[in-house]
C-alpha cells in the first residue's frame, strides 16, 4: 500500500526545466492577476491557457480530472451562495420563496468559481512541475533559513510515512476488537484514542531516532559553510519565462486600469 | 594505535519517569579494535548494544543525557571533547530501522545530505554520490523516493549515505533485522564486499550468528553491560551454552557441533556449513570403508586419544522439547477446517493483484507456517482470516461464516492477530489496562475481564510489569504485552506476523515455547515468518507464498524437502536442513529429510552405530 502526498509529476518538461523561481513569480504574479478580475470570459479564457500550460508540461489527464474533482464541492457552493445572498440587476430568471435568481448574480458566482479554479491551476503548475527537494531549495536561495527549509522538507517527506502508520494502528487496534463505527460522534472520537495515543508513541520514537541520524549526517557541522548538490541557476529559458510572466502581467493590468477591462462579471469593458 | 578505544565505559539512560532511578545500561565497556578490523557484536535483547554503537559517535551521551563514564576514542578523537556531527565525519552509524534513517526526498539527495553538511564542493559530491551509490548497487534508483524502495533496498541507501561520507569506521546496528531473506542477502552482499576494504573499520551489530560467522574477524559478545566474551568466531561460538544462557542465536551448525560433542564425545568446531559438511563428510565416509586411521579422524574432529564412542541414545536426545514435526498430519487427529479460503482475490487500491485465486483450508488445532518474501501476499491472505481485508474476489469463510458478512469485532473472538511492531497497538498507562482493552471491546465487564488479565498476566510472566507503563518496557517485554493483550480475548485461532522479530534466543524460545503449549490446549496457530528455523521446529504444515499465490503447501518436512520450490520463492532453509541435504548429496546416505538439529544428531548417530565401525577402533 504505498501511498504519497507528493503532486510531483515525473516528467522531463519545458516547464520543469524552468527555475522554481521563475516559477513561483508565475504563481505570485499570476494569482494577483486573476485577483483582479471579476470576469466570465477572461476567467474561462485563462482556464484554457492555464490547460494548455499544464498539458505541455506533459501532466497526464487524469491529474486535470483530479484537481476538477477536488475543486467541485467549492464550484457548486459558491454560486449557490452567491445566488441566494447577492442577487443584483433586474433580469430575474427565478423566484421561489425569498430567493431571487438574477442573471446577473449567476454570472458573478460562475465568474468566482471559475476564478478559484483558475487559480488551482496557477498553483497546480508549479507543484506538477517542481519536485519537493527542489522547492524546498529554491525557497532557501530565496531567503529562507535552512533550518525552517529543512522542517518543510521533513514535514512533506513523513506525512506519508504517518498516513501509513495510520493505517496499521487503526488495523491493529481494530483487530483488538476497537469498534470504530458506532455511536455519536463523541463516542467515535473517544474511539479513535486508542490509535491516535499509539501513533503518537510511535511518532516520538521515530522523531528521536531521526534527530540521531540527522546529526549522523553531520548537519549542523560547526564551522562549516553547507553546500548544496542541488543546482538551481537561472538560464535563458528561465529569464524568458520571466520577461513573458512580467509583460503579460502588465499588460493586463494596464487594461485593467486604465480601461476598466475585465470588471464587469459579463461584458469584457465597462459600458459595452 | 586503536582505531577504537573504549575504556571502563559506563553509562546510565536518564530516569525514563518524573522522581526515577537513572537506568544504568553499560557498566565498565572494555573494547579495542585495530584499524581495517571487521568486529561483530552480539547480545541479548537490551543489553545495550545499540548504546554501544551510539557511544561510538557521541550521540551517547551528548543526544541522550543520563549519566556517562569512562572514554570512548574514535580515529583518535576522544567522543566527550567533539559534537557528534565532527565525530561523523569520521564514524559513520546505520541504524536498524530505515525509516528514521532516511529523510530526503529522493536516493540521490539522501546520499547527498551528509556531504552538504560537511561543506564538499558540488563536484566532488556529484562524484562521491555516484561512488557510494554504486558500492550499494543502488545507482539506477538515484531518482527514486526512498520512501517507496524495499526493506533492502532502504538499507543499501542509509549504508550509502554513510559511505559517501568517507568515514574511517562503519557501524551497522542490526542493519538486516526486520528484513525479509532476499532483503537480509541484499544487505550482507554489500556489507561482506566493504569488508575487503582495508581502509575501513567495521563494526557489525547483529541477532544472526550466521552471517557473523562468516564475515567476522572477531565476535564481542556483550552481556550484563559489559563486554563477557570476545575473540574468533570459532572461540566464541564454540561456547553455545554460555551464549544461549547470554540470549545470543548461534549459528545453527555451531549448535550441532556442541550437540555432537556431547553425546558422541567429539570435538567439532563449527561455525559455518562448510566447515561442518567437509568435517562430518569425512567422518561419513571413513566410517563404512573401516579404513579410517587415527589421524583422519582427529581432522574430522574426534578427540585424540579417547576412542570415538557414539554415545547417547536416540530416545534421550528427544528429552526436551518435543520436535512437533515428528507428529505428522496423517496421524494428528483433525478438527473440521476452522479457515477455508476458496478462490480468494485480493487487490489493493490501484495496484496490481496482492493475492491471485488462492485456494486453502486451516485445521482446527494446527501449527501453520505462511512463508514467502515481502510482497508475496502472506500478510494480505491473513488479514483476510480477522476481516481487516474483504475478498475482492472469492470468499474466506471463518467457522463455516463468510466473513464479508462479520465485522472485525465479531470476529476478534473467533480469531486474535498480533501485529508485527507492538508499538501499533501499545497506548495504555499501565500493562493491566493495555491487556484489559480487548476483553472489555468484547462487551466483557468486571470479574471476567480481571481473571482474564490475571491469567494472561500469568501465563506470559508479566505480573511484575503489570501496573508499568507498557511503552516504557524493554522491546522483549513489549513483544509478550502485545501478544499477551491478544491472547486475553481468549480467540480460538491466533495469527501472528513475525512474532520473533528483533527477540534474542531466550525471547524467541520463551514466546515459542507459549505458542506450542497453547498449540498443545487445542488453539490453531498461524505464523507469519522469515525464521526458517521456527519454521522447521514448530509448524506441521508450511505454506510458500510467491507472488500472491501459494506454491507450495503441505507437511513442513516435505516442503523443505523441495528445494526447487524454496529457491523459487527465494527461501533458504535452516543450515540444518541445508548440512543434511548437502550430505545426503555426497553419497554418504544421511536421511535428506531433517529438520531439527536433534533430529541431525540422531539420525548421524544412527548411520555411524550401523556401521559399527567405530567401536571397533
Amino acid at each position: 500500500m504505498s501511498f504519497s502526498f507528493d503532486l510531483y509529476v515525473t516528467h522531463r518538461s519545458w516547464l520543469h526545466r524552468v527555475d522554481p523561481r521563475a516559477k513561483l513569480a508565475f504563481v505570485a504574479l499570476g494569482t494577483v492577476a486573476l485577483l483582479l478580475f471579476k470576469n466570465l470570459w477572461v476567467m474561462l479564457a485563462a482556464l484554457v491557457a492555464l490547460h494548455a500550460l499544464v498539458l505541455s508540461a506533459g501532466v497526464p489527464r487524469d491529474r486535470v480530472v483530479w484537481v476538477w474533482r477536488a475543486m467541485l464541492p467549492l464550484n457548486l457552493l459558491i454560486p449557490a451562495l452567491w445566488v441566494i445572498f447577492y442577487p443584483e440587476g433586474d433580469q430575474v430568471l427565478l423566484r421561489f420563496w425569498f430567493v431571487r435568481v438574477t442573471a446577473l448574480s449567476v454570472m458573478r458566482g460562475l465568474a468566482l468559481a471559475l476564478r478559484l479554479n483558475a487559480i488551482a491551476f496557477v498553483w497546480f503548475s508549479w507543484l506538477f512541475t517542481t519536485d519537493q527537494a527542489t522547492l524546498v531549495r529554491s525557497l532557501v536561495k530565496l531567503g529562507l533559513p535552512y533550518e525552517w527549509g529543512l522542517v518543510l522538507a521533513l514535514g512533506l517527506r513523513y506525512i506519508p510515512t504517518f498516513y501509513g502508520l495510520f493505517g496499521v494502528v487503526t488495523d491493529a487496534q481494530q483487530s483488538r476488537g476497537l469498534d470504530l463505527s458506532e455511536g455519536r460522534w463523541l463516542a467515535r472520537l473517544r474511539a479513535y484514542l486508542p490509535i491516535l495515543v499509539a501513533m503518537m508513541i510511535s511518532a516520538l520514537r521515530t522523531s528521536e531516532k531521526l534527530g540521531m541520524a540527522l546529526e549522523a549526517r553531520a548537519l549542523g557541522l560547526p564551522g562549516v559553510q553547507r553546500t548544496a548538490f542541488r543546482e538551481i541557476s537561472f538560464r535563458l529559458l528561465d529569464y524568458v519565462y520571466l520577461a513573458v510572466v512580467l509583460t503579460l502581467f502588465a499588460t493586463l493590468a494596464f487594461l485593467r486600469w486604465r480601461h476598466g477591462f475585465g470588471v464587469h462579471p459579463l461584458y469584457l469593458l465597462a459600458g459595452w | 594505535m586503536s582505531e577504537i578505544i573504549v575504556d571502563d565505559l559506563r553509562f546510565s539512560y536518564p530516569p525514563l519517569q518524573r522522581g526515577g532511578e537513572p537506568v544504568p545500561v553499560l557498566t565498565g565497556v572494555e573494547l579495542q579494535v585495530e584499524g581495517g578490523e571487521f568486529l561483530s557484536i552480539m547480545g541479548g535483547t537490551g543489553v545495550g548494544k545499540t548504546t554501544l554503537c551510539l557511544a561510538l559517535n557521541g550521540t551517547v551521551p551528548q543526544s541522550t543525557g543520563g549519566r556517562f563514564g569512562g572514554d570512548v576514542v574514535v580515529a583518535g578523537l576522544n567522543t566527550k571533547e567533539h559534537p557528534v556531527a565532527l565525530l561523523a565525519s569520521q564514524v559513520g552509524i546505520v541504524f536498524q530501522d530505515a525509516e528514521s534513517q532516511l529523510f530526503n526526498m529522493t536516493v540521490e539527495d539522501e546520499v547527498a545530505f551528509g556531504l552538504e553538511s560537511l561543506g564538499v564542493p558540488r563536484a566532488e559530491m556529484r562524484e562521491r554520490v555516484e561512488w557510494a551509490l554504486s558500492a550499494v548497487e543502488m545507482a539506477p534508483h538515484r531518482h527514486r523516493s526512498p520512501f517507496h524502495l524495499s526493506g533492502g533496498q532502504k538499507q543499501r541507501v542509509a549504508i550509502a549515505a554513510m559511505l559517501a561520507m568517507l568515514p574511517r569506521i562503519l557501524v551497522l546496528d542490526e542493519p538486516t533485522s526486520g528484513l525479509d531473506p532476499a532483503g537480509k542477502a541484499e544487505v550482507f552482499r554489500v556489507i561482506s564486499r566493504l569488508r575487503h576494504n582495508q581502509q575501513m573499520t567495521i563494526v557489525l551489530v547483529e541477532q544472526e550468528g550466521e552471517k557473523i560467522a562468516e564475515f567476522s574477524d572477531r565476535v564481542a559478545v556483550l552481556h550484563e553491560g559489559q563486554i563477557a566474551l570476545i575473540g574468533s568466531p570459532a572461540d566464541v561460538f564454540s561456547q553455545v551454552d554460555l551464549l544461549h544462557e547470554m540470549g545470543v542465536t548461534v549459528p545453527q551448525v555451531s549448535e550441532l557441533a556442541n550437540l555432537l560433542n556431547r553425546h558422541k564425545g567429539t570435538r567439532h568446531v563449527f561455525t559455518t556449513l562448510d566447515d561442518a559438511r567437509q568435517a562430518l563428510a569425512l567422518a561419513l565416509k571413513i566410517a563404512p570403508t573401516g579404513r579410517a586411521t587415527r589421524q583422519s579422524l582427529e581432522s574430522a574432529g574426534y578427540p585424540r586419544g579417547a576412542p570415538p564412542v557414539a554415545t547417547g541414545s536416540s530416545a534421550e536426545l528427544h528429552q526436551g522439547p518435543v520436535t512437533t514435526n515428528k507428529l505428522n498430519p496423517q496421524t494428528l487427529n483433525r478438527g473440521s477446517p476452522c479457515i477455508q479460503v476458496r478462490h480468494l482475490w485480493y487487490r489493493y487500491n490501484g495496484e496490481s493483484d496482492a493475492v491471485r485465486s488462492i485456494s486453502l483450508d486451516v485445521e482446527e488445532g494446527d501449527f501453520v507456517a505462511i512463508i514467502g518474501q515481502n510482497g508475496s501476499g502472506k500478510t494480505t491472505l491473513v488479514k483476510h482470516f480477522n476481516g481487516l481485508l474483504k475478498p475482492t474476489r472469492g470468499t474466506v469463510q471463518v467457522y463455516g461464516q463468510d466473513t464479508a458478512d462479520l465485522s472485525i469485532g465479531q470476529l476478534a473472538r473467533q480469531v486474535g492477530y498480533v501485529f508485527q511492531n507492538p508499538d501499533h497497538q501499545i497506548f495504555s498507562p499501565t500493562v493491566r489496562q493495555e491487556i484489559a482493552f480487548g476483553p472489555q471491546n468484547l462487551g466483557l465487564t468486571g470479574d471476567e475481564v480481571d481473571r482474564r488479565v490475571a491469567e494472561a498476566l500469568a501465563r506470559f510472566h508479566l505480573a511484575a510489569h503489570a501496573d508499568a507503563p507498557p511503552a516504557l518496557l524493554g522491546y522483549g517485554l513489549r513483544r509478550k504485552v502485545g501478544v499477551a493483550a491478544v491472547y486475553a480475548m481468549r480467540p480460538r485461532v491466533f495469527i501472528l506476523d513475525e512474532p520473533t522479530a528483533g527477540l534474542d534466543w531466550r525471547g524467541v524460545q520463551e514466546l515459542m515455547s507459549l505458542l506450542s503449549d497453547m498449540n498443545a490446549e487445542g488453539h490453531t496457530i498461524l505464523l507469519v515468518t522469515h525464521d526458517m528455523r521456527i519454521v522447521a521446529k514448530h509448524a506441521r504444515r508450511t505454506v510458500v507464498l510467491h507472488e500472491g499465490k501459494v506454491l507450495a503447501d503441505g507437511n513442513t518436512r516435505a516442503v523443505f524437502k523441495r528445494t526447487d520450490w524454496l529457491t523459487r520463492a527465494r527461501i533458504e532453509p535452516p543450515q540444518i536442513v541445508q548440512l543434511a541435504r548437502q550430505l545426503a548429496l555426497s553419497g554418504v546416505g544421511m536421511p535428506t529429510d531433517v529438520l531439527t538439529v536433534e533430529a541431525f544428531c540422531d539420525a548421524y548417530g544412527a548411520h555411524l552405530t550401523g556401521q559399527g565401525v567405530l567401536h571397533e577402533l
